[in-house]
C-alpha cells in the first residue's frame, strides 16, 4: 500500500471511531444509556400495552363524530391552502415571472413551512378561540407553504417543448399558465392533493391536543386518563378511515390520471 | 396592390453559444422566401435547433440580428412572442391533457381577447376554422380526442394545424418528420409544400439528405454551427450536400 492509501485507511479508521464516539455521546445526553431507566420503560411498556386490550368500544360513537371533524378539518383545510397556494406557485415559475419575484414567493412559502401545524394550531387558537375552526386554519396555512412548494417544483419539470410551442403562438403569461403549465401537470395537482389530503386527515387527527377540533381531544383526554383501551379504539378508527381514504384515492386517481407517458398506437 | 418584395425571413451573421466556451452558431445568415421550402441540413449538433429558436425569438443572438418581413424579431424570456411566426418543435410540444380541438385553438391564442380565452371561452369562427383544418388535414373525426391516443401522423397533423391556426408568414418545423416512417412523412411533406404554396416561407431543420433532395426549394447545410452549403436546390446537388455534411 502506498503512503497516501494507508493515510486515507487511517483516515476512514478515525472517522468511524469519531461517528462511534459521537453517537454514545448523543445516547448518554438524551439518556438512553442509563439501564435503570430503560428498565423502568420496558416495564411501563407493557403496562401501557396491556391496558390497551381489549379495546373498549363504547365511545365509538363519540369518536365517530369527532373523526368526521378530523375529516372536515383536514378537506376545508387542504381546499384552502390549496387555493392560496396555486396563484402563488405560479408566481414562483420562473418561466412566468423573473427572478425577483420568483425568489420572494419561494421565501414566503419557505417561512410558511418552517412553522409547525402544531404551532399553527396554538396560533390560531388563540386567534380564533377553541374548535375545528383553529384546525382548519392551521390546516390550510400548512398545507398553503407545502402545496406551494410542491406545485412549483411540478410546474418547472413542464417539458420545455410545450412551453416554447404555446408560447410561440404569441400567447400572454397568463395563457401560457392556462393552455400550457396548468393542464400539462395537472395529473401531478391531482396526485398533490390527493396526498396532501391523506397526510393532512393524519395531522389533523393530533390538532385536538392543543384544543383545534378533531379526534386528536379525546386521544389526549383517554391518555391522561390512563384509559388505553378507548386510546385504542380511537387509533383503530383513525387506523380504518386512513386506509379507506388511501383506497378512495387510489380509486380517484386511476379515474382521473392518465399515463406519463404512452406509446402511440401502430401506425 | 403589390406583392411584398421584403424575404420572409432575413437572419444575418447569427452567433451563439449557450457556453462561454464553445460557440453553437458561428455567423450563420440565411433568407427564407415567401412560398417556398427552405431545408436546414446537418448533423446531431450543427447547431439547427439553436437556428431555428434564433429566428422565432424563443433565444436571443450574441450577435447578429433576425428580421421577419423586414421587421427586427426581438428575444425575451417572458415576451409576447410574434404569432406570424409558427414553430413545431421536434417533439410537437402538444398539450398531453387536451383534446385534439382544444390543441389546435392554442394557436389562436394570439389574437383573441385574453379575459374570455382565460375563461376557455374562444370566439365561435375560431372554433369554425380550427375544425375545418383539422378537416382539411384529414383529422376532422379526431377533434375530440386526447392526443396521446393518437398516431405518430396523426399527432403531427395536429401540430401543423396548431401552426396554421395562427395563420403564419412563416413556419419554422424542427425534424419533425425525423420519427416518421417514409409513408407517413411523405404525406406530411405534401402537406407543407401546400402549405409553402398558399404563400407561406417554410424553414425545416433535418438530417435527411433524401428530403431536401425531394422538397426543398434551398438547402443549406450547416456543420459545426457554420453554414458550409447554401444554395438553389438541384436534381444533383445531393453529392455536393453529402460533401458537404461530410467535412
Amino acid at each position: 500500500m502506498t503512503g497516501r492509501g494507508a493515510l486515507a485507511a487511517w483516515l476512514r479508521r478515525l472517522g468511524g471511531l469519531v461517528l462511534i464516539a459521537a453517537l454514545i455521546a448523543t445516547l448518554r445526553s438524551v439518556g438512553l444509556l442509563d439501564p435503570e431507566r430503560l428498565v423502568r420503560g420496558v416495564r411501563n411498556l407493557g403496562i401501557f400495552a396491556r391496558g390497551l386490550f381489549p379495546p373498549d368500544p363504547s365511545t365509538l360513537p363519540t369518536l365517530g363524530g369527532a373523526m368526521l371533524e378530523t375529516i372536515q378539518i383536514a378537506f376545508a383545510g387542504t381546499a384552502i391552502g390549496f387555493v392560496l397556494a396555486l396563484p402563488l406557485a405560479l408566481l414562483a415559475c420562473p418561466v412566468l415571472f423573473a427572478p425577483p419575484v420568483t425568489a420572494s414567493v419561494k421565501l414566503v412559502l419557505a417561512l410558511v413551512r418552517t412553522v409547525p401545524a402544531l404551532f399553527w394550531a396554538i396560533v390560531f387558537v388563540v386567534a380564533v378561540g377553541l374548535g375545528p375552526a383553529a384546525g382548519t386554519l392551521a390546516v390550510a396555512l400548512y398545507s398553503l407553504g407545502y402545496l406551494g412548494k410542491l406545485l412549483y417544483e411540478t410546474f418547472d419539470g413542464v417539458d420545455p417543448e410545450v412551453v416554447e410551442a404555446v408560447r410561440s403562438v404569441g400567447c400572454s403569461r397568463a395563457q401560457l399558465a392556462q393552455y400550457a403549465i396548468l393542464p400539462e401537470t395537472a395529473n401531478g395537482i391531482v396526485a398533490l392533493l390527493l396526498f396532501m389530503f391523506e397526510y393532512n386527515v393524519r395531522a389533523s387527527s393530533i390538532m385536538g391536543f392543543v384544543g383545534a377540533g378533531g379526534i386528536g381531544f379525546y386521544l389526549l383526554g383517554y391518555i391522561q386518563l390512563l384509559r388505553y383501551d378507548l386510546l385504542l379504539s380511537g387509533l383503530l378508527l383513525t387506523l380504518a378511515v386512513v386506509i379507506l381514504i388511501d383506497w378512495l384515492s387510489g380509486l380517484v386517481r386511476r379515474m382521473f390520471l392518465i399515463p406519463v407517458t404512452s406509446a402511440a398506437p401502430a401506425e | 396592390m403589390t406583392a411584398d418584395r421584403r424575404p420572409a425571413l432575413e437572419a444575418s451573421d447569427l452567433w451563439f453559444s449557450y457556453s462561454a466556451r464553445r460557440p453553437v452558431l458561428r455567423g450563420v445568415s440565411l433568407t427564407a422566401a415567401a412560398g417556398e421550402i427552405t431545408i436546414v441540413l446537418g448533423v446531431s449538433g450543427s447547431g439547427k435547433t439553436t437556428l431555428l429558436k434564433l429566428c422565432k425569438g424563443l433565444l436571443g443572438p450574441q450577435r447578429g440580428a433576425v428580421r421577419v418581413l423586414g421587421e427586427p424579431v426581438v428575444a425575451g424570456r417572458r415576451r409576447r412572442l410574434d404569432p406570424g411566426v409558427a414553430y413545431i418543435p421536434q417533439h410537437l410540444g402538444l398539450v398531453r391533457n387536451f383534446g385534439v380541438l382544444d390543441n389546435v385553438l392554442t394557436g389562436a391564442l394570439g389574437r383573441v381577447a385574453e379575459l374570455p380565452s382565460l375563461l376557455r371561452r374562444l370566439p365561435a369562427d375560431e372554433l369554425r376554422r380550427a375544425q375545418e383544418l383539422l378537416e382539411r388535414l384529414g383529422i376532422g373525426g379526431k377533434a375530440a380526442e386526447k392526443v396521446y391516443a393518437l398516431s405518430g401522423g396523426e399527432r403531427q397533423r395536429v401540430a401543423i394545424a396548431r401552426a396554421l391556426m395562427q395563420r403564419p408568414r412563416l413556419l419554422l418545423a424542427d425534424e419533425f418528420v425525423s420519427q416518421l416512417d417514409v409513408l407517413t412523412s411523405r404525406d406530411i411533406l405534401t402537406i407543407v409544400r401546400g402549405i409553402a404554396a398558399d404563400g407561406v416561407a417554410v424553414v425545416m431543420t433535418t438530417h435527411e439528405m433524401e428530403l431536401a433532395d425531394r422538397y426543398a426549394d434551398t438547402v443549406i447545410v450547416l456543420r459545426d454551427g457554420e453554414k458550409v452549403l447554401d444554395r438553389r436546390a438541384q436534381a444533383e446537388t445531393i453529392t455536393d450536400i453529402a460533401l458537404a455534411l461530410r467535412g
